[in-house]
């Protein structure tokens, strides 16, 4: 600017005050839209409370390591889908990349690869099956929600066509193991890196912005340069990624590897949890963060549940009811800001 | 449950290794109370129960299929099991099979200190570590309905196995073949190939008609896990083989699918048939004549026995080792279908009812049902 | 009325632009020219293709034939970018912000500043240099930069995506219907801002209204896009709102005349 105008002190000529409440209600609303994790993080904090009191000590001593592994997987997966949320898109067939990743890691493994090539190559076959999600969703037009449960069934069709339905072992000595998915803390480990290392992205990237921009405001995104087709592909194959990892621990850390395992079942779970916290369905907002809570509030449940002997037919009706409870508690910490788009009125007589 | 005798050359029963009076004590105390209301009889239980009082142990089953129709009577006589012992049972797992989903019930029982653990051992490797850690921590563990196979059986602790065994009930299916047929070709429809159970009654199968040396040629086939599936496939493989002289299924709701094909190509009588199980529509299949025979494996006490078992096992203190019981190798044909049809009842799961159901007339055994005493 | 041809003191002019969609033809002829440092109001009926003017004036649409000029010389934008680096900033109706994103956020929209090997983001030195450029602009009292822009109210809105616009140093600006559905109080503010954009900081303004009487406040200049062709360029201290109100209507006219088939009642 050549030349400078600065503002004068006190209400200058162009003042646009804010219409807001004030005080601790728009406070925390306010809290709430630049943190989303934080109805998810109450509610488990809330969860935790209730099961320490209902079943006491008998929740914490080794359940812990049991609730982590609960959870562990839900969260990496709930961390993908909450990251293609946010830029508007969703994957069903994640469940799917799941079953398949395991069983690729075998076949590669029997056919003499060394087990940790194997990993790799599996983990990158799984990023390619979401590249190809993202390409047929970008430049074909399909909806993500049509491509990925076409893709979706696809897998399913192919893990069970190459498995014949069989089960399978996963290879790999002691070591590997223990560090993809068989010690009692690995896969919470595993998922805690996840966490932080999507939050950075989400927070410190432009890789980040651009993707809350895509979900956002789409025209918006187009309008300031950003590249839409490759913000969007990215993600898709951020999510295969994280789902054949998954796939993997999981299969280790029971050392059975089941075709029919996962499926949409998993998949739903992970993008509950992704909404349970705060990632918006329409896009455009949404926290990993509140991703790994919402899969801790949801696993938690089963676990705690299970852990005071209640039976399978009871859970669905508690889990339906707690999901409803978690979304109720994520919208009105959103609509708590009541009035701010409001106008102000005119004061009377003089001039504005 | 008795199974008939026809005279001809059977195979003799697996040697149990408990006793087979267990089951019997069983079903008598049962029956004893059939005919009241449960509260009522939880009441008379109380009553007349001799064991001293206990805090109320939790006993957590595992199942694969939770939802399945199959177990609705399992949980019929767990619940009556609890109910006699005043204990309490918890039923967990998975819907559809998902292994992993089993696993992280049975660890969060271990963690609640449950008193005893029932799992069905539907994966060989996936339950061993789980196994080793129940016992680790003082939890009595036992396999019911699906046993580990014998290639991952030294790994796996199970205490005793409560069910069918699965490859001997394929063995006995085969054996009802050879005697019906001579030469010919059959299909085995199988819903889900390579899984453990199910696989091994195929095996079972397979293996008697290879080695009787008969000119039989078996299909094994593909069915599905689901009612409309498997209706689907059964069609299929007839409309490419309408000459089969025998149609078998290792689940059952396939057998609802070989019976349609039947009804619709006029086959009553002309193909042999067999089935596993009891559903409706088998008994009636039974009944009528299109199924020859289904082989039983006794739902209702896969769920009574495991938690009488564990509930000894907790209250001795260990000095009551669990007994593995054949739950399965019953032949229900046309001639002992009576009691199936006749009556809706708790013990099939087609009824909550408690009530006695009469017996039916003379019991007939075959030799070798029981295992003889061996002297030398 | 014809426009003047391309004079020297133009910064930015279009000589026959025709633009078709596919068998739409959306802009039959257009001449239209933006002399430097004037405030040019564009008015025009709804379909009159003045938002597609100011697509392919900001390099978001290429002409279907006709030329753009940027000083003279004839300039083909492919791309905003484009025109964003010839000098060539606008402001869309929908503002095109970001809900989710805050206030420094989207002003740096699409041009973050990051540092090190990760190029991670330096939001702190974002905020601090959207609060002083806004502050420079003369918007004070808006919430903090961390302020998600949904909860913002229009006027703020508006402020914003100017403010984003104007980050890049303009010389052109193109702002399609800035006041819509703003109240008067806000309305004063951001026509106080362009008049000031052009007095202080010598930036060329097209400005895209529906209110004759506000765009007369501001332009210097007035133009009337009408079927695809300018039909009406005059200084503003020579015309009057009657005669542009009139203008318009005796088209409403025209148009309800050729319905019913009832007399003309006043010609052109």
């Amino acid at each position: 600017m050549s030349t400078d105008v600065s503002a004068p002190q006190g209400r200058s000529r162009l003042d646009v005050t804010p219409p807001t409440h004030v005080g601790g209600v728009a406070r925390v609303s306010a809290l709430y839209s630049r943190h989303r994790e934080i109805a998810a993080i109450l509610i488990s904090v809330l969860l935790f409370i209730y099961f320490l009191v209902r079943s006491g000590s008998l929740f914490l001593g080794s359940n812990v390591a049991t609730l982590g592994q609960f959870i562990a997987p839900i969260a990496i997966l709930a961390v993908g889908e909450a990251m293609l949320l946010i830029c508007g898109e969703i994957d069903l067939s994640a469940g799917n990349v799941y079953a398949l990743a395991p069983f690729i890691v075998m076949y590669l493994s029997q056919d003499h690869l060394p087990v940790l090539l194997a990993t790799v190559l599996a983990i990158l076959i799984s990023a390619f099956i979401g590249l190809v999600n993202g390409l047929i969703t970008v430049y074909l037009h399909v909806p993500s929600f049509v491509t990925t449960l076409g893709m979706s069934f696809l897998l399913l069709g192919i893990v069970l066509v190459v498995t014949n339905g069989a089960t399978g072992t996963p290879p790999g000595g002691n070591l590997y193991a223990d560090i993809m998915g068989g010690g009692n803390w690995s896969e919470l480990i595993w998922a805690i890196c996840m966490v932080v290392i999507f939050a950075y992205l989400l927070k410190w990237t432009r890789f980040g912005t651009y993707t809350f921009a895509v979900g956002g405001n789409l025209n918006a995104a187009h309008e300031a340069s950003i590249n839409v087709a490759r913000i969007k592909i990215w993600n898709f194959v951020l999510m295969g990624a994280l789902a054949g990892l998954t796939g993997i621990l999981d299969g280790v850390r029971v050392a059975a590897l089941d075709p029919t395992s996962g499926g949409t079942a998993i998949m739903f779970s992970a993008v509950a949890g992704a909404v349970i916290g705060g990632t918006s369905l329409a896009g455009g907002s949404g926290s990993v963060i509140g991703a790994f809570f919402g899969a801790v509030f949801l696993e938690t449940l089963y676990d705690g549940f299970t852990l005071e002997g209640v039976s399978e037919f009871a859970f669905d009706i508690i889990i339906g009811a707690a999901i409803l409870i978690a979304m109720v508690v994520n919208i009105r910490f959103q609509r708590l800001r009541v009035g701010r788009r409001f106008e102000e009125l005119e004061p009377e007589g003089d001039e504005a | 449950m008795t199974s008939e005798s026809s005279g001809q050359s059977r195979i003799s029963r697996r040697q149990l290794l408990g006793s087979a009076a267990l089951a019997g004590g069983g079903l008598a105390v049962g029956s004893a109370l059939g005919g009241v209301s449960p509260a009522f009889a939880a009441a008379a239980a109380a009553a007349s129960n001799p064991y001293p009082s206990h805090p109320t142990w939790t006993f957590t089953l595992v199942n694969h299929v939770t939802t399945s129709e199959f177990f609705v009577p399992t949980r019929y006589g767990a619940q009556d099991a609890c109910d006699l012992f005043n204990c309490k049972y918890q039923w967990v797992g998975s819907v559809n099979s998902i292994v992993s989903e089993m696993v992280d019930a049975m660890n969060a029982a271990i963690d609640a200190k449950v008193a005893g653990i029932g799992v069905p051992v539907i994966d060989g490797n996936a339950f061993i570590a789980p196994t080793n850690r129940a016992l680790a921590a003082g939890i009595p563990v036992i396999a019911y309905n699906t046993a580990a196979p014998t290639t991952t059986a030294a790994k796996n602790l199970q205490m005793a196995y409560i069910g069918q065994s699965l490859f001997q009930a394929g063995q006995l299916m085969g054996q009802q073949i050879l005697d019906k047929l001579d030469k010919g070709n059959i299909v085995v429809f199988n819903p889900s190939p390579g899984s453990l159970n199910l696989q091994a009654r195929a095996n079972g199968i397979n293996d008697v008609i290879k080695k009787s040396g008969k000119p039989i040629t078996v299909d094994n086939v593909a069915s599905a896990a689901t009612l409309a599936e498997a209706v689907a496939a059964v069609k299929a493989y007839y409309a490419g083989h309408p000459n089969v002289n025998g149609m078998m299924c290792v689940d059952t709701l396939t057998m609802v699918g070989i019976i349609e094909v039947m009804q619709q190509h006029h086959l009553k009588g002309k193909i042999v048939t067999g089935s596993f199980d009891t559903i409706p529509q088998v008994v009636s299949g039974i009944t009528s004549g299109y199924v020859d025979f289904t082989i039983y494996q006794q739902p209702y006490l896969q769920g009574f026995l495991p938690i009488m078992e564990l509930f000894l096992y907790k209250l001795s203190g260990g000095l009551n080792i669990p007994s593995s019981v054949e739950t399965g190798l019953s032949l229900i044909t046309k001639s002992n279908i009576g009691q199936f049809s006749k009556y809706t009842d708790r013990y099939e799961g087609s009824s909550a009812a408690q009530k006695v159901i009469p017996m039916s007339g003379p019991i007939s055994v075959a030799a070798g049902d029981y295992p003889p005493t061996q002297l030398s | 009325m014809t426009a003047d041809l391309t004079g020297p003191a133009d910064v930015l002019s279009v000589d026959h632009i025709q633009k078709r969609y596919g068998a739409v033809l959306a802009l039959r002829d257009v001449n239209l020219h933006l002399k430097d440092g004037e405030i040019l109001g564009l008015i025009g009926d709804n379909g009159s293709g003045k938002t597609t003017l100011l697509k392919i004036l900001s390099g978001f649409h290429q002409a279907t034939s006709g030329q753009v000029l940027l000083h003279g010389e004839p300039v083909v934008f492919r791309s905003v970018s484009a025109a964003r680096h010839a000098g060539i900033e606008i402001v869309y109706q929908d503002l095109a912000l970001v809900n989710g994103l805050s206030i420094a956020e989207n002003v740096f929209l699409g041009r973050e500043r990051y540092r090190g090997p990760l190029r991670t983001l330096v939001h702190r030195r974002m905020r601090k240099e959207a609060d002083e450029f806004l502050g420079r602009l003369g918007l004070a009292n808006l919430p903090g930069m961390t302020e998600d822009v949904a909860n913002l109210s229009g006027g703020q809105r508006q402020a914003i995506a100017l403010a984003r616009a104007l980050y890049s140093q303009p010389k052109i600006l193109l702002l399609d219907e800035p006041t819509a559905a703003m109240g008067p109080r806000e309305t004063a503010q951001i026509l106080d801002l362009v008049r000031r954009l052009r007095d202080e900081q010598h930036v060329s303004i097209l400005f895209v209204n529906h209110n004759y009487a506000q765009l007369l406040e501001v332009a210097d200049r007035v133009n009337l896009l009408r079927n695809g062709r300018i039909r009406f360029d005059k200084e503003v201290e020579d015309t009057s709102l009657e005669e542009i109100t009139e203008l318009v209507i005796s088209e409403v006219r025209r148009a309800l005349a050729r319905q019913t088939g009832l007399p003309l009642e006043d010609a052109q």
